[in-house]
């Protein structure tokens, strides 16, 4: 079929399969895939509102045994800059985030052997103890299976004991691209297959949760199989419904052991607007201005997005790998309304808060997002001890730190 | 609003040029889409998918090295910076044509040695003059808005030696640029000769940036203005990669300021020269490597 033809299938509003999105995603002209997906993103968002969420971005621990070869944020066990973040500190994260107007943290970290499922209990219950009303958007599918496997728990199990002390729902981080050669090649197999990962958020959506899905390109994967990835998403949605919204971002590149280069502005345009294009289930399609910048994050408004996602407050993961882009509140509303588009505050429902908050009441701006910790604080989690260590190097840490202390009382 | 663009469409496409207040029209429009793909069927009908890029070695003019890097591929070595005096200017125009050999050499403002010039238009061509005896062959910036009367300062510089061959805008307007854009067309229309026009500002506010809407409409309205000029332009490192490509497929076909070394921005991986044309071809464009004079260069 031609372009022209498929593009007009597209604005009839039918459903395309796998080889007329390659068609298109190979061979059709940036504009023409821009003009299609701002036509879907017109027909369902026909309101013009853009939404946005102020929530933060923490990542509880950077200590990971998955070694992700394109990740440059993790620490292997051990390592003298690894950190689990206290359960104070996260408290005081919430109390900046409430000050900021923000209702809810984005919560994911590495798979650290030496966190049980009784530490993310307590620290959920400990939450929502002191912020009955504070969301938890926590975990993504690779956490949630680290857990079951850790625990020796099923994941519906696993699930329902974090829904029992507070999980509100799932960010679909950890997906990269579902596809299992390409997770072969990235060293994140064994940390979800394709279908563990799908399994996860399938199982999610059946206990009431609704997730994100996200799709991270531009590492190793072919064009065929981005839109494999897309496909199964969609797939998902169609049997469950639960997805609230797709993301998706470019690999970054820097510090990271794969290395490479990172795809470019116009990828990421093309990209954007091939997943609004196939994913005809999906309600909301968020723009990554953390990966992307200021500038090409506001032009995802005319490429098929409806949402400028998070003002995050905090970032570890995308800046380790060598991107800082910063907007706050009121910069998210000044390129929301310069592209001709109504600024709405969300929450994970995607359900309208309100106007912007500095709108009410005044807010302190952030030219700069915050970090988990400041350089140099290698404080213990207090909390830590409290759990059987099972690493070696973290039983080892302890033995030492016993040491130092008889050896300061003796 | 479509409509608007609708009958700019349809004038374009039966071989008819914009307007100032079809101007304001595209800039107050929100269809993005629609304007850069107004704007890059002209482009496609001047240049096709060839995309013009130059790689250029900035030299500050307070501290001109005592020598380049080895193996050196610029199109242009650019004095940059303001001196503080003539001499100074001169003195660094010296040091640097000792240098470049074969590369051209460009350097400063326009705006900058009408001031140091101090007088009226026979001063500036004087300083020019003297400019061009010591080794310098162009003038690097040309901003329309920095230049007092423009027409008549690029006048003097040419017939002083040097060429002139792409006007800028320093900083925008309150009419967001549509009076720069138009007087760029008609300094065309009257001295002929320039070759590009760099629309984005080179000065933006830090609290108040442009937006990539901004961005990319303007770059759009000065490819449907300024059809006499053949070249729009965007700053590969005033801009950075990601804008500067979508502003590629809006109505820019040329790329100035691709470093001529290896800064480490890019990380050990990738060179500056397989960025741009990792870029431009990701664009479904054809990169053309070329130097100062406008002559394609390299393979
Ligand atoms: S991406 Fe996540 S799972 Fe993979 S190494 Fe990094 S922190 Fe660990």
């Amino acid at each position: 079929m031609t372009i022209q033809k498929l593009a007009d299938r597209v604005m009839e509003g039918a459903r395309i399969d796998r080889d007329e999105a390659l068609e298109l995603y190979l061979h059709a002209p940036t504009a023409v895939l821009g003009g299609l997906a701002d036509a879907i993103r017109a027909r369902k968002h026909p309101d013009r509102l853009v939404t946005y969420i102020i929530d933060r971005n923490v990542n509880y621990t950077n200590v990971c045994v998955a070694r992700c070869n394109f990740c440059a944020f993790y620490r292997p066990v051990g390592a003298p800059d690894g950190y689990v973040l206290g359960f104070e500190e996260i408290f005081r994260k919430i109390d900046e985030t409430i000050e900021l107007g923000g209702g809810q943290l984005l919560l994911q970290g590495g798979h650290n052997p030496d966190l049980p499922l009784e530490w993310y209990e307590d620290l959920f219950r400990a939450v929502k103890q002191r912020y009955p009303a504070f969301r938890l958007h926590a975990l993504s599918p690779p956490e949630v299976i680290h857990l079951s496997r850790l625990s020796r728990l099923p994941v519906p199990q696993v699930i329902e004991r974090l829904v029992g002390v507070g999980l509100d729902s799932i960010p679909g981080g950890g997906a990269e691209i579902l596809v299992d050669r390409v997770r072969k090649l990235l060293n994140c197999y064994s940390k979800a297959t394709a279908d563990e990962w799908l399994d996860v958020m399938r199982h999610a959506h059946l206990a009431g949760l609704r997730t994100t899905a996200t799709m991270m390109y531009g590492t190793v994967e072919t064009l065929e199989e981005r839109l494999e990835h897309v496909f199964r998403l969609r797939d998902l949605q169609d049997e469950t419904a639960g997805f609230t919204a797709f993301i998706t971002w470019s690999y970054q590149p820097e510090h990271t052991e794969l290395g490479g280069h990172e795809a470019t502005g116009v990828d990421y345009l093309r990209t954007l607007a091939i997943a609004r294009i196939v994913l005809d289930n999906f309600d909301n399609l968020q723009a990554s201005w953390v990966t992307q910048g200021g500038k090409v994050g506001q032009l995802s408004l005319a490429y098929g997005a409806n949402d400028m996602g998070s003002v995050m407050i905090e970032e570890n993961v995308v800046r380790a790998a060598g991107a800082s882009y910063c907007m706050d509140e009121i910069e998210i509303v000044r390129n929301v309304e310069n592209a001709g588009f109504i600024p709405k505050r969300r929450n994970m429902h995607y359900e309208v808060l309100g106007d912007p908050i500095f709108r009410e009441r005044a807010v302190p701006r952030m030219l700069e997002l915050a970090v988990a910790r400041t350089d140099g604080d290698t404080s213990r989690s207090p909390e830590i001890d409290r759990y059987a260590a099972r690493s070696a190097a973290e039983k080892a840490a302890r033995r030492s730190s016993a040491e130092d202390k008889a050896g300061r009382t003796g | 609003m479509a409509s608007v663009i609708g009958a700019i469409a349809e004038r374009l496409s039966q071989g008819g040029t914009i307007d100032a207040s079809d101007a304001h029209a595209i800039l107050d429009t929100h269809d993005l889409i629609a304007v850069g793909a107004l704007a890059d069927d002209v482009r496609r009908r001047m240049h096709g998918t060839r995309t013009t890029f130059q790689r250029v070695l900035e030299v500050h003019c307070d501290g001109v090295p005592a020598s380049l890097p080895d193996a050196l591929a610029a199109g242009e070595v650019r004095l940059v910076g303001c001196p503080p005096s003539a001499e100074a200017a001169i003195a660094a125009v010296r040091a640097a044509s000792a240098l470049v050999g074969a590369i051209p050499l460009s350097g400063f403002a326009l705006a900058d040695l009408q001031a140091l010039a101090g007088g009226g238009t026979d001063a500036l061509e004087q300083l020019c003059a003297t400019l061009r005896g010591a080794g310098l062959q162009m003038v690097a910036e040309t901003s329309v808005d920095a230049v007092n009367d423009a027409g008549a300062a690029i006048a003097a510089a040419r017939r002083a030696g040097l060429l002139v061959t792409t006007l800028a805008v320093r900083a925008l307007p309150a009419d967001r640029g549509v009076s720069l854009l138009g007087l760029a067309r008609t300094l065309q229309d009257s001295l002929g000769g320039f070759r590009a026009l760099a629309p984005l500002p080179r000065t933006s506010s830090t609290s108040l940036p442009t937006t990539g809407y901004d961005d990319v409409k303007l770059v759009a309205v000065a490819r449907l203005l300024a059809t006499n000029i053949p070249s729009i332009q965007v700053d590969w490192a005033l801009y950075g990669p990601k804008l500067a490509q979508v502003a590629l497929t809006a109505g820019a076909d040329d790329v100035d300021g691709v470093s001529a070394v290896e800064t480490g921005m890019l990380g050990p991986r990738r060179s500056a020269m397989a960025e741009i044309r990792g870029n431009i071809e990701a664009a479904a464009l054809v990169p053309v490597e070329r130097n100062a004079r406008w002559e394609a260069v390299g393979g």
